[in-house]
């Protein structure tokens, strides 16, 4: 396999640009907004990628365009080597690149779970037997089977947010691009989810690229891109962004809770690891600390 | 309170009706009912009532659910009567007030219209008694297939009626919300008069709609991004096909069309109001 090969996603130069029209005082104006400006990108396949970046920093954008549901106005992005701006790839960049959104109420078109787990695959002209069985090992996938027959809207968000996966999964894609889909969740369902993404990914070798706000998700991921108002501004692996403090509050985000008491703990003289990402390094950490002094 | 509203009136149960290929149920019951307006003698209608109950008899729906229908048009069954009671022309005439008058012919028209306003809703009871919403759908789209080559959107009314069962508990849901929201806010519902109660409602109207919006342009991206282009070269995981019992269904309804229309034959030999 050659290098190019190698890349699920791959973005030149991808710059985003819309109209927005301003309402003032002397009638409507309109101005050009860059929601992503010249953003190279480029994300191995069967990689766990999350996107981070504060609310309207464009990281939507990027995730729509990787689906080809917004075609760039500048630059190009390829996904597995096709051209997301040609029309006639649109359907196959789409099943290559499932996409799962924030809110579970509004990416759900059944009444039935197996009957909207099946909707991909209706839609791409599978054989009614095929989809039968895709939908079954969807729904065990993300361990839903029990839910075959219920109604969508009697699930709570973590369990609909499992069946919208599952019904990216009955599409048989090689990438699954995640808009927040935790945001709208609580703990348990959040768990539950994130759970799946790593499972999906580490089991069936799919890329994730998750879009997130929530820093402890981006700590388990491979690598970690920050975007900032339409720039790439950040990328490396999550010990190498989250050891940033300082930069990481600029861009207006956080650092995961660890990783923040430990950078308290430096500035007040305790020489600890700027790379604490989780409680058990920590623990590690703070205990090796004991025994040296 | 307003999470209890069900969606259609499917009633679960194991019975032959209930079986029934959903396309089959529809044409029936369309055919029942043109066969009511064929039926003209007392005779018939006690023959279709008797039917009619075999047929519930066998799909084990309680009587009290097909009965349910009824009430919500009571008003449309009285105010058919009243009129048909008084305004129809006839030569026995028992009693006359101006315009309006009393004769055998108008009593035997209004118990006539009465009767077959109930066994229609009755009848289609039926089928939306024994029958899910899903089913249904898939249904009137097989039906109106055929349609599609004049222009009748066959697929995109069914995926709307999809659409539409799907977001009611979602949107009722959401209702609740607003409403809880709005009197957490000292809002009134309940009391003043019509006009105030109407205009009450706005506030909960407003942000609905808003949400409802902004739902179905998600939904929409959310639906292309799972490849949806339309019913071309769509296929279904659910392919409907007619089994025998569907057949001996048909055949059935066959044979009772040519008793209906028998019937109707036979009332031009009979006596008058028979």
């Amino acid at each position: 396999m050659n290098k190019e090969a190698m890349k699920m996603v791959k973005a030149k130069d991808l710059t985003y640009e819309y109209v927005r029209v301003l309402e003032t005082d002397h009638g409507t104006k309109e101005e050009k907004v860059a929601a992503l400006k010249n953003v190279n990108i480029e994300i191995n396949k069967g990689d766990f990628v999350a996107v981070l970046g504060h609310n309207g920093s464009g990281k939507s954008t990027f995730a729509k365009h990787i689906n080809a549901l917004v075609q760039p106005t500048g630059g190009t992005l390829w996904v597995d080597d096709m051209d997301t701006k040609n029309d006639e790839l649109v359907w196959e960049i789409r099943q290559t690149a499932g996409m799962v959104f924030q809110n579970p109420d509004n990416q759900l078109v059944a009444t039935v779970v197996e009957e909207d787990i099946a909707f991909g695959p209706e839609n791409m002209g599978v054989e009614p037997k095929e989809i039968r069985k895709r939908v079954d090992e969807a729904l065990a996938t993300v361990r839903m089977s029990e839910y075959a027959t219920h109604t969508p809207s009697k699930l709570s968000g973590g369990q609909k947010q499992r069946i919208a996966i599952a019904g990216v999964l009955a599409m048989k894609p090689k990438c699954i691009v995640l808009d927040e889909p935790t945001a709208m969740l609580d703990p348990v369902g959040r768990r539950d989810v994130m759970e799946t993404i790593e499972r999906l990914n580490r089991e069936e070798g799919i890329t994730m690229i998750l879009i997130t706000h929530y820093m402890d998700e981006a700590v388990r991921a491979d690598k970690v891109f920050v975007i900032d108002d339409g720039d790439l501004v950040m990328q490396g692996t999550p010990k190498e962004i989250f050891s940033q403090v300082e930069t990481l509050q600029k861009y207006g985000l956080d650092v995961p809770q660890v990783t923040e008491v430990a950078y308290l703990l430096r500035k007040e003289g305790v020489e600890l690891p700027a790379d604490i990402l989780t409680i058990e390094e920590m623990v590690g950490a703070i205990c090796q600390l004991k025994s040296t002094t | 309170m307003i999470r209890d509203i069900t969606i259609g009136q499917y009633y679960p149960a194991e019975s032959p009706i209930h079986r029934l290929d959903a396309r089959v149920k529809i044409v029936v019951t369309f055919l029942f009912i043109i066969s009511l307006f064929v039926v003209n003698t007392f005779i018939g209608y006690v023959c279709v009532t008797a039917i009619l109950g075999a047929v519930i008899k066998v799909s084990k729906v309680p009587l009290k659910f097909m009965l349910k229908g009824l009430k919500s048009i009571v008003i449309i069954i009285l105010f058919t009567a009243v009129i048909n009671l008084f305004l129809t022309q006839g030569e026995q005439v028992i009693w006359e007030f101006g315009f309006l008058h009393l004769t055998w012919e108008g009593i035997y028209m209004a118990v006539k219209m009465c009767v077959r306003l109930v066994l229609l809703i009755v009848g289609s009871s039926v089928l939306t008694l024994t029958t899910t919403p899903i089913q249904l759908t898939d249904g009137i789209e097989y039906i109106l297939r055929p349609l599609k080559r004049i222009g009748v959107p066959a697929h995109e009314i069914a995926m709307m009626m999809t659409i539409a069962l799907r977001f009611i508990p979602t949107l009722l849901d959401e209702t609740d919300k607003i409403i809880k929201a709005q009197q957490a806010r000292g809002a009134d519902f309940d009391t003043g008069n019509l006009m105030q109660k109407a205009k009450s409602m706005i506030p909960i109207l407003v942000p609905l709609f808003i949400s409802a919006f902004r739902r179905a342009e998600e939904l929409a991206m959310a639906m292309e991004a799972r490849c949806y282009h339309g019913d071309e070269h769509r296929t279904r995981m659910n392919v409907m096909h007619m089994e025998s019992r569907d057949y001996r269904a048909v055949v059935m309804t066959a044979v009772y069309l040519v008793f209906v229309v028998a019937l109707r034959i036979a009332g031009n030999y009979l006596p008058f109001m028979i």
